[in-house]
């Protein structure tokens, strides 16, 4: 069982979780490994069993020497790693332990349970079984075998020692009894007969006997004269070792005697002796033997094979105990290395799933809900890793819902946000005011056109709308603010008049309800727009009908009065001079009067047929400037200034218009002054788009009240004048899209800005036609 | 693999320290050759004395190193010679066999009942000319290890690794 991302153990769909290699599987967890160990430990086993049975067959040599090594090595190596796994076991036992793994204190008591259960009998069969084994060996090697075999090798080494002395005696005698024959001249049956007698007493079985003559190395060499066997001797053994044993003889060693085995089982132990001369050198040797039956020497040999077999063993007994002891300790050993083993794994086993799940149960309270446990058993672990599994399963849907709405949220707050945003960058924008006031009656939104033509600025967002529109002029938005709402009646729209800086401030004011979703009142959205040029520019229409009848009613008699007057005049010039003097006078006021209704009337009708502009890009500079030519020398007194704004545009416009407007406000400033004084043209830069052109003097200035009635027809601050001047003024501009304000000049007079757009691709200045 | 390896060096540990045994060594630089004698502590021939009783060929080989000394490295082996003495007893005739070889080649052969001899035959040897000194500088300073080991091993109880190592060293200066 192991822990992994994503398993499918559970057959609910789950999320595939990131690919990992698989890890590998530990030996305890493979079965087919646990077979395979298990398999080779019975093979072990089994292969020492062999080994056992046929220790008695083998070599002590080979026991004492390869085996022992073997088993030696083996156990050294199991009893090291017996010592490493447990070492490993503890310190991973006292790590787990201190890091408070669960279970880890019942795996420690589990492993040493079971390793002390198998210890202590493994130990004290060891040493059973070790005391069995010296006292089993001792009982091998005991003294009456010793003494038996031993005393059966000494009865055989003894034998043949007998046998020997016989042998070496009778051919010492033979040896001496030849002394005095010479055995090289000497008849041959002289010889024969001198030993023939030891083989008739069968004291012997073979004498032969040999004859000293130097050797091509100077050394004497045997050189046989005769021999004499015994007639139950049979085919004795060759020359050769008779011979050899000759030479040896011959060369002085002393101890000259050798066993000869025999073809039929028996042997020969044969002996030399030197034949000398009285004198002293040595002439010839003789070489007696006797004849072991087949039987005897077998005896012997068996018995003196047993002897040291048994002693050979006995050397070895350090070492083949060893060999018995290393067995058992090996089987002792995997004993307890089995055991460990089995401790652990059960161990493991046991704790292992409890473990994995609380890894698990980690891993999921880290928020890692794709982590799953494998199940690998089914038994009751296997439930419990499948419930495991089930309740992360769940876990991980509902934190997959919770994402998903939390996601859908965030997107919805942000759709909602985009559009607060929008809404904001409109109202931000937007000429008409708005302002929502809730259902607290608080103000809640306060745009920058409603806080500007309610002269409020921004603090009054958030306060009560009853404080903020208590003042006098702002009372109906406080009344539309806490009017009652009836469902489906729309509160009435109203009007109301501001007065804004010496300007009156027409207002219109609807007010529309907010509701929620359960259709209730939640607050109202008051929408305040400036109506002023509205009205103005209804004003400005209504007088130019006006200004088109009155020249169309008045021109038409005016002629013929003119004419009638003339008439008059002519006739009366031949009469009286106090009545053509009347005449004169009265015809005189009739025609000039006349021309100044006609020229009224002109003006009227101008007015009222006011041509559309002719645009054309024009040089604003020059334009002014050519204007400014018309009053050169005309007043001492009056000083003209022109203040030129740097690379100033060109500007589509009519030019005769506009020469008309500048003319029209010099003439206006020049009039104000009094014939004294000065007159400042400026041009500026304006915003993005526009031009500024500004005629400023330092006369008495206008009364800021009036200001605004400037621009209305057939009003006039002059005694003389139609009260159109302005009036047309401000048409032109209109006209031409720009818009013409009047303030107070710094330090005093009064100062006429003009607004005039001049628009992308307008041609620079000093490039232009007019 | 550490246990494998703990166990390793504790047997090179044990093995080493069951070479405490010493052997006197002589080396003589004469007529062209290098005269080595050895002779091993009588302890070795009381181990091996129940083998040879139990009529078990023994052999005790003399592995012997003519070498010099190299600064702080390892010594330089010049030539390296192996000389065996073979005892085998007869347990019936009560007599010994001996025999000695000088790399693989047989020296010396004889029979004997006398114990004594058994042990001057066993125990040593007395200048064989085991080297050439056709490799040695003049005036240099060499010296020969001789090392014994014995077959049968004589060994611990349940510790087969060897009682039977012992070795020794004779320096001499070759002046031709």
């Amino acid at each position: 069982m192991a822990t992994r991302p994503g398993s499918p153990a559970s057959p609910r769909p789950s999320v595939p979780a990131p690919a990992s290699p698989r890890p590998r599987r530990p030996f305890r967890d493979n079965p087919l490994q646990v077979l395979l160990g298990i398999f080779a430990l019975v093979l072990a086993l089994a292969g020492m069993m062999l080994l056992l049975n046929r220790s008695s067959q083998l070599a002590p040599d080979f026991l004492s020497e390869f085996v022992l090594y073997s088993l030696s090595v083996v156990d050294l190596t199991m009893l090291v790693g017996l010592v490493f796994v447990l070492a490993r076991s503890v310190v991973k036992m006292l790590v787990e332990r201190k890091r408070g793994l669960p279970f880890a204190r019942f795996r420690a008591k589990l492993v040493f349970l079971l390793l002390g259960m198998t210890l202590i009998p493994a130990v004290l069969v060891l040493l059973v079984g070790s005391q069995l084994i010296f006292n089993s060996v001792d009982r091998w090697f005991n003294q009456p075998m010793d003494e038996m075999l031993d005393s059966a090798q000494r009865i055989a080494s003894d034998y043949y020692h007998d046998r020997q002395r016989q042998v070496s005696d009778e051919t010492a005698r033979l040896a001496r009894s030849l002394a005095a024959t010479d055995l090289a001249t000497s008849d041959l049956r002289v010889v024969r007969d001198a030993v023939a007698g030891s083989v008739t007493d069968q004291r012997l079985t073979l004498v032969e006997v040999y004859r000293l003559a130097p050797g091509a190395d100077g050394l004497p060499q045997p050189v046989p004269v005769v021999d004499v066997a015994s007639a139950a001797a049979g085919p004795v053994k060759t020359r050769d070792t008779s011979e050899r044993l000759a030479a040896r003889a011959a060369s002085g060693q002393p101890d000259a005697w050798m066993r000869e085995p025999l073809d039929n089982g028996g042997e020969l132990i044969r002996a030399a002796a030197v034949v000398r001369k009285a004198d002293g050198p040595a002439t010839g040797v003789v070489v007696g033997s006797v004849q072991l039956t087949g039987e005897m020497a077998a005896r012997a040999r068996r018995m003196t094979k047993a002897y040291e077999s048994y002693t050979q063993l006995r050397v070895f007994k350090p070492a083949l105990t060893g060999v018995y002891l290393s067995f058992f300790l090996m089987v002792t050993l995997m004993i307890l290395v089995s055991a460990t083993w089995m401790g652990l794994y059960l161990a493991k086993r046991i704790t292992r799933p409890v473990q994995l799940l609380a890894a698990a149960a980690r891993e999921i309270g880290a928020g890692h809900f794709e982590h799953r446990v494998e199940r690998e058993t089914v038994d009751e672990f296997g439930s419990l890793v499948d419930s495991f599994n089930t309740m992360a399963d769940e876990l991980e849907a509902s934190r997959r819902a919770l994402e998903q709405s939390s996601a859908d949220l965030e997107r919805k707050h942000a759709e909602v946000e985009d559009r607060r945003r929008f809404t904001e960058a409109v109202l931000d924008r937007v000429a008409t005011g708005v302002i929502t006031i809730g259902a607290d009656g608080r103000i809640g939104i306060l745009n920058p056109a409603a806080a500007k033509l309610l002269g409020l600025d921004a603090g009054a967002a958030g306060r009560p709308a009853e404080d903020v529109f208590g003042s006098g002029e702002l009372k109906p938005l406080a009344e539309l603010a806490s009017a009652p709402y009836v469902a489906g009646k729309a509160w009435p729209a109203q009007d109301i008049v501001l007065n804004r800086d010496g300007r009156e401030v027409q207002l219109a004011l609807a007010a529309t309800p907010l509701h929620g979703d359960s259709r209730r009142l939640e607050g109202r959205v008051l929408v305040v727009d400036d109506v002023t040029p509205l009205i103005r520019a209804q004003k400005v229409a209504a007088w130019r009908e006006v200004a088109r009848r009155l020249a169309h009613e008045i021109k038409n008699p005016l002629t013929p009065i003119q004419l009638c007057a003339q008439r008059l005049q002519r006739q009366f010039a031949a009469a009286p001079a106090p009545v053509r003097e009347l005449v004169d006078e009265c015809t005189g006021t009739i025609v000039g009067e006349v021309e100044a209704l006609k020229t009224l009337v002109d003006e009227f009708s101008q007015f009222a047929r006011m041509p559309s502009p002719r645009r054309v890009p024009t040089d604003v500079h020059r334009l002014i400037s050519s204007t400014l030519g018309l009053y050169e020398g005309l007043f001492a007194h009056i000083r003209i200034e022109t203040l030129y704004a740097v690379s100033l545009p060109a500007v589509r416009l009519d030019p005769d218009q506009i020469r008309r407007v500048v003319i029209n406000l010099i003439d206006n400033a020049i009039e104000a002054l009094n014939q004294r004084g000065l007159v400042v043209v400026e041009t500026q830069h304006a915003a993005a788009g526009a031009i500024r052109i500004i005629i400023a003097d330092d006369g008495p200035g206008i009364a800021p009240e009036e200001r605004d009635k400037l621009f209305m027809p057939y009003y006039s601050t002059k005694k003389r004048g139609s009260g159109l001047g302005l009036a047309i003024v401000r048409r032109i501009v209109a006209e031409h899209g720009g818009s013409v304000e009047v303030g107070a000049n710094e330090p005093r007079g009064t100062r006429f800005t003009i607004e005039l757009p001049c628009g992308e691709g307008e041609t620079p200045a000093g490039t232009e036609i007019v | 693999m550490p246990g494998r390896l703990l166990a390793i060096v504790l047997c090179a540990v044990l093995a080493e320290s069951g070479g405490d045994r010493g052997v006197d060594v002589g080396a003589v630089a004469r007529d062209g050759r290098v005269y080595v004698s050895s002779s091993a502590s009588e302890g070795l021939m009381r181990d091996l004395d129940q083998p040879i009783q139990a009529g078990l060929s023994t052999t005790i080989t003399y592995d012997a190193d003519l070498r010099e000394e190299v600064g702080i490295w390892f010594d330089r082996t010049i030539a390296s010679a192996t000389v065996d003495a073979s005892v085998q007893y007869d347990t019936l005739t009560r007599r010994y066999q001996l025999s000695r070889s000088v790399d693989g080649r047989i020296g010396d052969s004889k029979v004997t009942e006398d114990k004594a001899e058994v042990k001057r035959f066993a125990l040593g040897f007395d200048r064989l000319p085991l080297f050439s000194t056709g490799d040695l500088a003049p005036n240099g300073e060499y010296y020969v290890r001789v090392r014994v080991r014995t077959r049968p091993r004589v060994t611990f109880f349940f510790w087969p690794w060897g009682r039977d190592a012992a070795s020794g060293i004779a320096r001499f200066t070759f002046i031709p």
